[in-house]
């Protein structure tokens, strides 16, 4: 897949997960602006990104979301549980998407009609009316329009060179446009990054530019030189669009005015040479009305080689030239220019009818017809009727009557009909008072002319308006076949691929190994060779080593270490939506979701929680006419709590629902067989809520959909075990139930402790290590076949290790004939295990038990040891 | 020789988007995630010729980016275009008042890029 | 640098930035007849402009580059 979709699906996973994290919060803080800025954010940059493609169905619905989210963080819209119904389906929607991205490079055309319905869902929720950008647009250009009917009549056009300006009237004749600019940019524009001096060089469509300061100069000790004052005038042939366009940033600084051609014609020079001139006017006039063009042409020549070509008269000819030249048919303006010789004065080409056929001028400058029916100005009128034409039976009416006049007052300023916005006022102002728009609407028909339906702008892309907040279609729930807890996509904020963590997690691991070689080479060096100042040296290397290595792992691991609000963050909506659906009101309360774990163990936590979670709601709390009955409050509150307890992170999930009925346990184990008569009568009720974790036991009398996918309670067990995890349950009847997880905080590198029994050494993990004591033979009792001793006022079993793996020698007692006895903690009880010695406590990095092996419950697994050899972990609650 | 341009937007899927598309014209690109490390850069010596820089960010957005950054010795005159969407028009007039040249309207396609940094970067 | 002060003249290179107005406004205050040389120059920002104009000093050589000459023929004196 393409780089950049690649990271823009990753990008769009956590921008989901984002959105629905603060709408969930927004639920329970609707008014929290904050939340509501990270909320646009999210969308903003989903639909952003989501530009970047061709996507047009997830743009779409993602371009409605923003505008909504836009109008709710300005305070336009409020914030309400239905717009995050639909934000959610939406968001939804986008994930669906995303997914088929992945999977198909592309997305189904089909989506097209969700697409479409899901954006107007949403856009149905903005109730007041937007004005566009477009619109706005429209009203900051508006200062590039001309102020007056002919503000080209004031250019100092005669300030160009003849050159320029002959260029300039050939352009026109061509038919290009002429556009004069005027760009004065601000003072302070330098510091907004501008260089205007170097925008006004790139003109589009330059033909001349000059440079003017806008006052004198001051001295230069007072010289301010970061404050612009200078004004910067282009002539172009752009065209007014282009022009817009290019000064878009500034428009505010910069006056655009169309020149007719003919504007052009400017005779300059020297005016001294007297009446002599008069025989060729008559001459010239007399051949122009006969139509002989060629003899005009020669007159002018043979005129022109015997004038001084500085003097005015020979400018005068030039133009009659040039103009005979491009435009022989367009008599009325040869005949000014051959008319002017007579007083020497430049032709006022401003008085011409203008039915004058110069191709270029009024043609081609549609903006001297009056503005107010420029397309852009029709269409905003036409919006504001359709506005004010809404039923006035809201509560916003207000609202919207200022924003309709606030729109049009800019845009009779922008067409220059100031004098129309105080008789508007007027009509805003009965409007209000009356609650009625039907003022203002009637002053808006008196000044404007309807325009005919088919001439608005397609109002569905610039101007939302509906008449009232409807009930969503989005009830028949098209849900895109993703359950809220399908939502959560693995944790994403370690940005480092996974493969390289998890390679620097191995090297790590060789090193703590590699590095234990150490102490065993020290050992020989004193032993077998003798040196003992050899072996200090590499004890005391060997510790630096010892010390890095550690601070490193612990590094190590700390990049591999995430919040568990990674999992939890998934529940408020889960919790939401099931008991929605369920009809029950349920309370969650997310407690420590900053405690931190190791990625794999937040990982593995995710399924087992959503299972145990669902279990409580479909299972655990009531109906809530049913808590009512019972005393309870109404609602049911289910609690997760995450806390760090030594090396391992504990989560209790705890509900105050109806709890598990012990006796309903066993009937039905009895039932479905799991246990027999026997054991039926013995079983205490602990026992007997224990058996929920029995293979295919489920108490759902009913199943419903929203009991798991035929997963029961024994496989969280499982899945929690397979990470060294525990799991504890404590239910009280009609009071509620408590389930306790226990997980390591890593799984990576475990602490063992090695014994010695018998000739072999074993590991034990350190985590169920409680103590090692010596005991004198004579302290240990036998009760009945059982050995035990009193430990601090406590008695503790004792086994020995070697009947426990199946050995019969006896435990080997020191030279004072102590017996070596490890204390381990199982399931909350002390127990004392026989060894012959104990070793040191070693770092390693545990590897479960495969092939044939896989089969040895006693182990947990092995491990490699520094010296080559390897070290097998013990399994102590299962050997006891 | 290469002008270089420094990207700022906190969504990885647009740096990336702009980075190869100017990298492709030509420029030399610096991204950063946010105003503020941003800022960071600019203090440790990174000189580029033009910013473009998006307006919501967490940490630092743009318009706090761009004041900051015209307190800078040697940013002062330094054009920077804000990435902003159409609906934004208000952004739009806010991004000039705090000092930025001009704005992108996304999505920026290559072309039309190159075209409005040619225009408010001398010698690009 | 865009722009180099020598004895009794300022050379300007290539193109001249906003930050080097300072310094030739500076210059130009110390040596009030001193010649500007913008035969190289392609583009100059216009806070350097408006000390040129401000200066009114004399421009001995106009730019090689004939557009920007033109625009600079609008704005400061020629020798």
């Amino acid at each position: 897949m393409n780089p950049l979709l690649e990271q823009f699906l990753s990008e769009s996973r956590e921008s989901l997960q984002g959105i629905g994290e603060k709408l969930m919060q927004l639920e329970k803080d609707p008014a929290s602006s904050e939340l509501m800025t990270e909320l646009f954010r999210f969308v903003h940059t989903l639909k952003g990104n989501s530009g970047l493609f061709d996507l047009p169905e997830l743009t779409r619905v993602l371009h409605a979301g923003e505008d909504l989210m836009d109008a709710v963080r300005n305070g336009v819209v409020a914030y309400s549980p239905l717009l995050a119904d639909r934000l959610l389906d939406a968001m939804d929607f986008v994930g669906m998407l995303c997914d088929e991205i992945e999977k198909h490079g592309s997305t189904n055309a089909k989506h097209i009609d969700n697409s479409v319905r899901l954006a107007a869902d949403l856009r149905q929720l903005i109730v007041v009316v937007i004005v566009s950008s477009d619109e706005v647009a429209c009203a900051v250009a508006t200062p590039l329009q001309p102020q007056n009917s002919n503000p080209a009549s004031q250019l100092p056009l005669a300030d160009l060179s003849e050159e320029i300006r002959m260029t300039a009237y050939r352009a026109a004749v061509s038919g290009e446009t002429l556009h004069w600019i005027e760009y004065s940019p601000s003072e302070e524009c330098f510091f907004q990054g501008d260089d205007p001096f170097f925008q006004a060089r790139q003109t589009p469509g330059i033909l001349w530019g000059g440079i003017a300061a806008r006052h004198v100069w001051p001295a230069l000790a007072e010289l301010d030189p970061f404050c612009c004052i200078l004004d910067f005038t282009v002539l172009s042939t752009a065209s007014l669009e282009e022009l817009q366009e290019y000064y878009r940033y500034v428009p505010d600084q910069v006056r655009i005015i169309p020149v007719p051609g003919r504007f052009f014609i400017l005779p300059h020079g020297d005016p001294n040479g007297g009446p002599v001139y008069e025989d060729f006017v008559a001459d010239a006039l007399g051949l122009l009305q006969s139509g002989n063009m060629v003899g005009l042409t020669r007159a002018t020549r043979s005129m022109l080689e015997l004038s001084n070509p500085d003097l005015w008269l020979s400018a005068a000819l030039r133009w009659l030239l040039l103009v005979t030249e491009q435009e022989p048919e367009n008599v009325v303006v040869q005949e000014v220019i051959i008319i002017s010789l007579r007083t020497l004065t430049h032709p006022d080409w401003h008085e011409l009818d203008a039915s004058t056929p110069i191709q270029d001028g009024d043609a081609v400058t549609p903006r001297f017809k009056p503005a107010k029916q420029t397309p852009e100005v029709t269409a905003l009128i036409a919006a504001q009727r359709e506005v004010l034409s809404m039923p006035n039976d809201v509560a916003w009416l207000a609202g919207r009557l200022k924003s309709v006049a606030a729109s049009l007052s800019g845009c009779l300023q922008a067409i220059v009909s100031t004098e129309l916005v105080a008789s508007m006022d007027v009509a805003l102002n009965e409007s209000l008072e009356q609650q009625t728009s039907v003022p203002l609407l009637r002053w808006l028909d008196s000044q404007f002319e309807q325009t005919p339906k088919a001439d608005q702008p397609d109002t569905s892309d610039t101007i939302y308006m509906p008449e009232t907040v409807a009930v969503p279609q989005a009830d028949a729930a098209v849900k895109y076949g993703r359950r809220s807890e399908d939502a959560y996509v693995g944790p994403k904020s370690i940005k480092v691929d996974q493969a390289k963590i998890d390679r620097l997690m191995n090297l790590i691991g060789e090193m703590v190994v590699a590095k234990n070689a150490l102490p065993y080479l020290a050992g020989r060096a004193e032993t077998v060779f003798g040196v003992r100042e050899l072996s200090r040296e590499i004890k005391s290397q060997y510790a630096v080593i010892n010390r890095i290595a550690e601070e490193m792992q612990d590094s190590i691991m700390q990049v591999r270490m995430m919040p568990v609000s990674f999992v939890f963050q998934r529940f408020p909506r889960l919790v939401r939506d099931t008991s929605n659906k369920l009809g029950k009101e349920v309370t969650l309360i997310l407690e420590g979701e900053e405690t931190e774990a190791d990625k794999n163990v937040i990982e593995s936590l995710g399924d087992p929680l959503v299972h145990i979670v669902r279990n409580s709601l479909d299972h655990g709390i009531e109906m809530p006419d049913v808590r009512r009955a019972q005393g309870k409050p109404a609602a049911g509150t289910i609690v997760i709590r995450a806390t760090q307890e030594a090396d391992r992170v504990v989560i209790e999930i705890r509900d105050d629902g109806k709890g598990i009925d012990p006796a309903v346990i066993k009937r039905l184990a009895y039932e479905k067989g799991i246990i027999d008569e026997e054991r039926l009568e013995r079983l205490t009720d602990q026992e007997a809520i224990n058996l929920v974790f029995a293979a295919g036991f489920s108490t759902a009398e009913v199943v419903s959909d929203l009991s798991g996918r035929g997963v029961g309670m024994d496989v969280v067990r499982t899945a929690i075990e397979k990470v060294n995890g525990s799991i504890h349950l404590e239910s009280e009847n009609g009071k509620g139930t408590c389930i306790r997880l226990s997980l390591p905080l890593s799984m990576a590198v475990t602490n063992v402790m090695i014994v010695e029994s018998n000739n072999q050494i074993f590991g034990v993990p350190m985590g169920i290590v409680v103590e090692t004591v010596r005991i004198a033979r004579a302290d240990i009792r036998t009760i009945k076949k059982n050995q035990a001793t009193v430990l601090r006022g406590r008695i503790v079993p004792l086994k020995s290790l070697n009947m426990l793996l199946g050995q019969h020698d006896p435990p080997k007692a020191n030279e004072e004939d102590e017996l070596a006895v490890l204390i381990v903690s199982l399931g909350g009880e002390s127990v004392g295990i026989f060894v012959d010695d104990f070793r040191e406590t070693v770092d390693i990095i545990l590897k479960p038990m495969t092939g044939v092996l896989a089969g040895l419950s006693a182990y947990t697994g092995s491990a490699l040891l520094g010296d080559g050899s390897v070290l097998m972990v013990l399994d102590m609650k299962e050997i006891i | 020789m290469a002008k270089t341009i420094m990207v700022i937007d906190d969504s990885a899927t647009m740096r990336l988007s702009l980075k190869s598309g100017l990298e492709l014209s030509g420029f030399k690109v610096e991204s950063a995630g946010d105003g503020l490390l941003a800022l960071n850069q600019l203090k440790s010596g990174i000189k580029p010729d033009l910013i473009i820089t998006d307006i919501n960010m967490p940490n630092m957005g743009g318009l706090e980016f761009i004041k900051n950054l015209r307190t800078l010795p040697g940013f002062r005159f330094i054009p920077v275009l804000a990435l902003t969407t159409e609906s934004q028009q208000e952004k739009k007039d806010e991004a000039k008042k705090h000092g930025a040249t001009g704005w992108l309207v996304k999505p920026i396609t290559g072309p039309d890029l190159v075209k409005v940094i040619k225009q408010v970067l001398p010698g690009a | 640098m865009s722009i180099t002060f020598k004895k009794n003249c300022v050379v300007f290179c290539d193109m001249a930035e906003g930050e080097d107005a300072e310094s030739l406004l500076e210059w130009l205050q110390k040596h009030p007849k001193g010649k500007i040389d913008l035969s190289e120059c392609s583009h100059l920002h216009p806070a350097n402009l408006q000390v040129l104009m401000a200066a009114k000093c004399s421009i001995f050589a106009r730019p090689k580059d004939e557009l920007l000459a033109a625009w600079l023929d609008t704005a400061l004196k020629t020798v």
